[in-house]
């Protein structure tokens, strides 16, 4: 290669790199390089083969080159042709990544285009690929009219050229591809329901797309960060606070901040009805991370926000019924609820009196109080108005104008005044199927419901339909409870039950007043016991504690000590209630004051007392003759001796053995007169209480010999067939000896009229197996009444003309009292058996067995 | 007859030893000669045997009364003076004692003078 030539070569480069770099596009590139390697090179004709978008062929590209228009033909060709990799000379480029030189073409066995070739006379032919980094993106080729060896320094130079265009294509192709991606993104921003909003880190916008416009109002303002919430109406979600400057979703990703789901509420002069967004926001950072700008992403959120607020509202309804508001409030609520959801709708709700004939004012606070009052107890009918209709049809009623709907026809002065035209009404349905009452909606316009509306009705109704119903059920609940409490306060039933879960108590009025607890104060378990007298509290607890634990019921009879130190006697029975795992929720039960009972019962004990002590005291007046006889002995002995020694000593003659004598037996006979006495005391001692073993056989020989100048006196004669086995039993001796003498006296009366060698009483004793001392008392007199022997025991029966009727009676509360039984029967032959059975006293049994 | 057969002797019968005994320290500490019975019966036999002067009885014995003794002596030896003496003041009693004949009738407990009169009277 000439010196020249190289020049001429590089020159062709200089010159080739600077128009290709100033070229606008490929494709004028891609001339540039066709023709100044063909004017500066001498080649006859250059063009350009592309892949196809699948990059199996190559096809002949649209920009090319030629010497003159006799090559037009060679171009056909080349158009007609395409060549996959390997094939023809393109081929050949494209599958080497590598240029390729052909001296004739004429004398290649690959090159598909040798018949156009010749007849052009094209010879030598030269391929070039263009490639951007590994892809072969081009193929250019050039021929020349006569053959040539190849030239590796003009390969080299084209090869250059062609990487300068490599270049070149490279930088379109992204500038291309930047610019469809912007189109694309700008297509979205537009398009998009999202508010997208960009600003730089100064807080200017960038981006404010056609959606935020519309949220905001406005589109971007040359406007601080600190003015933008009065300027775009911005809130915090209470409505009425503007949102803080340095707090809003933008300025917070300016400052490099994430933000999620932010609440923000819009109203401003474009926006009057106001609206609720949801904001996310980002920072949007250089390549090293330094904060350039934000972005906002807004979405409207208002009608979720209204169906969240209405959910609430409903909630808030449902709240109230649970809470057992008054049933107008509860009404009221709901129908300012369902007002709110609409523009222009007022509601009412109107209640189905309990005889299902007359309406009831349920709810209408935005209606005239000339209207509430003129619906107030009409009467329901098939054209009576859209409620009364709906009530009597059970079905929904829909009025769109009230002035020509014959449902009307009695109500349209009314309907004027307060200016309605539409009236949709709908009956309240209970589960039951019970009509309870109406929800009507009210307009200014003539029209039929909206689905909106529909849905607000179908709402309105279930809700109203279960306060009302529940409104129903509480009243019967609290007239069956007014019912209960009246039928336990006239019983003077004290109800309760315990709640145990929560430790709370519900009383009835007449219980708080038997525990003495104010009316309406709180109470707890530990509020009644507290009530239980100290003395038994503890005990109380615990038995209550088993007893639920094991029976599942209580019962006790206890006392209460109430303030200011009154005490009442009450019996208290409950039953526990449990749940499916056995765990007691909940105890109810009754308490009864039995305290007047109990006064009378230790009243009647008293009384009993008293009664027996009187009967001692009458029994001592019938003993005269004995008591008189074994004082009489005594003093009659003590006189004697005591004179005997005075006459031994005036006498001057005294024995002072026989003195001693005398001195003893005057001790003996004082104390013998004592003893009496002591004898006659105890039995009128009002005490009798104290038990101990008693041996009866000593008790009846004893009582025997007490009474034994009375049954002298009487020429009656008792005798006594005694066991001596007999087991000791428990008892008051006392009064042990009280049954045995109004026995002995009763059985002396009854055979008075007898003549005196038939005058006998016997007294025996039988152990009765062991376990029960038994005594008997039999006499020969008259008998007993036959048609109720037993009817000795009652009181003030007596046979006789002194006896006050009352010996037998206390008699028998005396063997009661010891546990025992009296019987009185007539004995076979003649005469009256009275049989007294003592239980023996605690291992009085064994030891009796033993004996025997 | 015994010893015992003496017309000055006294006779005492009552069931209750005490007063029995009382009686008879009183009568020996005035001189008399006495003999006391507890048991009516022994008495009797006594009485059946001796010649008995004076006999001092209770009324109410526990086993036989002091009526039923007075009849039976007064089958024995209708010549005893007796001397009632009773525990308990009794219309009917009196009325049949009085019937068989005493010479005195005493309630206990008796004034001791009256009661040594009335058996020296006895005696006499």
């Amino acid at each position: 290669m000439s010196s020249d030539e190289h020049d001429e070569q590089l020159n062709l480069l200089q010159t080739i790199t600077m128009e290709v770099a100033a070229a606008g596009d490929i494709g004028s590139a891609l001339e540039i390089v066709l023709r100044r390697v063909c004017e500066k090179t001498n080649w006859a004709l250059g063009q350009a083969w592309l892949p196809n978008k699948q990059k199996t062929l190559l096809e002949c590209g649209p920009v090319w080159l030629c010497g003159g228009p006799e090559l037009a033909d060679f171009r056909a060709t080349s158009e007609k042709n395409q060549f996959p990799p390997g094939i023809g000379l393109p081929g050949r480029v494209w599958e080497a990544k590598a240029p390729a030189w052909i001296e004739d073409v004429r004398e290649d066995p690959n090159f598909p285009r040798f018949a156009a070739a010749r007849a052009l006379g094209l010879k030598a032919a030269v391929g070039i690929p263009i490639l951007s980094g590994d892809q072969v993106i081009a193929v250019i080729e050039f021929f020349m009219r006569e053959p040539r060896n190849e030239n590796e320094q003009l390969v080299k130079v084209i090869a250059a050229v062609a990487a300068q265009l490599d270049l070149v294509m490279e930088r379109k192709f992204a500038a291309a591809e930047l610019s469809r991606t912007n189109e694309i993104l700008h297509s979205i921003l537009s398009d998009m329901g999202d508010a997208v909003v960009v600003a730089d880190k100064d807080g200017s916008f960038v981006v404010f797309n056609p959606a935020a416009e519309r949220m905001f109002g406005q589109g971007a303002t040359q406007t601080s960060p600190a003015e933008w919430p009065q300027r775009y109406g911005l809130y915090l979600p209470d409505k009425v606070t503007p949102f803080p400057a340095n707090q809003l979703p933008l300025t917070r990703s300016l400052r490099g901040e994430e933000v999620n789901d932010a609440e923000m509420y819009v109203r401003n002069a474009k926006v009057p009805q106001g609206l609720w967004i949801r904001i996310t926001g980002r920072p949007l950072r250089g390549p090293s991370g330094e904060v350039l700008g934000g972005v906002i992403v807004c979405r409207d959120i208002t009608a979720i926000k209204e169906e969240e607020f209405f959910r609430a509202g409903q909630s808030q309804v449902l709240e109230m019924i649970a809470a057992d508001k008054p049933l107008p409030e509860v009404l009221n609520s709901l129908v300012l609820l369902m007002e709110g959801q609409a523009e222009g709708l007022r509601c009412s709700i109107l209640t189905l009196s309990r005889d299902g004939q007359h309406v009831h004012h349920g709810a209408a606070p935005s209606l005239p109080e000339v209207y509430v009052k003129a619906v107030n107890g009409l009467s329901i009918g098939p054209r009576n108005g859209s409620c009364g209709t709906a009530m009597y049809t059970r079905k929904p009623v829909v009025v769109t104008d009230v002035m020509t709907s014959p449902l009307w026809a009695d109500y349209r002065k009314l309907a004027e005044i307060c200016g309605l035209s539409a009236c949709w009404s709908t009956p309240i349905v209970s589960a039951q199927g019970d009509v309870l009452g109406s929800f009507a909606m009210y307009r200014e316009e003539k029209r039929g419901p909206r689905p909106e509306e529909e849905r607000l009705t179908s709402i309105a109704t279930h809700i109203a339909g279960i306060a009302i119903e529940r409104q129903r059920q509480q009243e019967a609940l609290r007239e069956r409870e007014e019912r209960i409490s009246l039928a336990a306060e006239s019983a003077d039933l004290a109800f309760w039950s315990l709640y145990l879960d929560n430790n709370t108590v519900w009383m009835s009025e007449k219980g708080r007043a038997i525990y003495g607890f104010d009316p309406d104060a709180h109470l707890t378990c530990d509020s009644i016991l507290s009530r239980v007298h100290p003395d038994e509290r503890a005990k109380i607890k615990a038995e209550y504690d088993s007893a639920c634990s094991i029976h599942g019921k209580f019962e006790s009879e206890h006392r209460l000590l109430l303030p200011y130190g009154k005490v009442r006697w009450v019996i208290m029975r409950g039953r526990c209630i449990k749940d499916e795992a056995g765990k007691i929720i909940e105890t109810i039960g009754v308490t009864v004051d039995i305290s007047s009972q109990k006064q009378a019962d230790l009243h009647l004990q008293v009384e009993r007392e008293e009664m027996a002590h009187r009967n001692r005291v009458s029994l001592m007046g019938e003993m005269t003759a004995s008591f008189a006889h074994e004082l009489n002995q005594p003093l009659t002995a003590i006189a004697n001796n005591a004179s005997a020694a005075r006459r031994f000593i005036e006498r001057g003659n005294i024995d002072p053995a026989l003195l001693q004598e005398l001195l003893q037996a005057l001790i003996a006979d004082s104390r013998r007169a004592g003893d009496v006495i002591q004898g006659i005391r105890s039995l009128v001692r009002k005490d009798t209480s104290v038990h101990t073993h008693v041996n009866l056989n000593s008790v009846i020989e004893e009582t025997v010999r007490l009474v034994s100048t009375d049954i002298l006196s009487r020429e009656s004669v008792v005798t006594t067939e005694l066991d001596p086995q007999l087991p000791q039993v428990d008892a008051a001796l006392v009064q042990i000896q009280q049954i045995l003498l109004n026995l002995i006296m009763n059985a002396l009366d009854a055979s008075e009229g007898l003549k005196p060698s038939e005058r006998r009483i016997v007294i025996s004793t039988r152990s009765d197996k062991g376990d029960v001392a038994e005594v008997t008392v039999r006499d020969f007199g008259i008998g007993l009444p036959t048609d109720r022997p037993d009817k000795i025991f009652d009181h003030f029966f007596s046979t006789k003309q002194k006896g006050m009727g009352m010996g037998l009676t206390i008699v028998r509360s005396i063997v009661e009292a010891h546990g025992g039984t009296i019987t009185a029967e007539n004995a076979p032959d003649r005469g009256a058996r009275i049989v007294v059975r003592l239980p023996a006293a605690r291992g009085e049994f064994a030891k009796s067995k033993a004996a025997a | 007859m015994s010893e015992s057969a003496d017309a000055n002797e006294v006779c005492l019968l009552d069931d209750d030893v005490s007063v029995l005994n009382s009686m008879r320290f009183l009568l020996l500490a005035e001189g008399f000669k006495v003999r006391a019975f507890s048991n009516p019966e022994e008495f009797l036999a006594h009485a059946g045997n001796n010649h008995v002067a004076v006999l001092v009885t209770d009324v109410w014995m526990d086993r036989v009364t002091g009526l039923e003794v007075l009849a039976r002596l007064c089958a024995i030896s209708p010549n005893t003076k007796v001397i009632v003496i009773t525990a308990r003041e009794d219309a009917a009693a009196r009325a049949t004692a009085t019937a068989i004949g005493p010479v005195a009738f005493f309630i206990k407990p008796f004034d001791d003078e009256r009661f040594i009169a009335a058996v020296r009277g006895a005696l006499a």
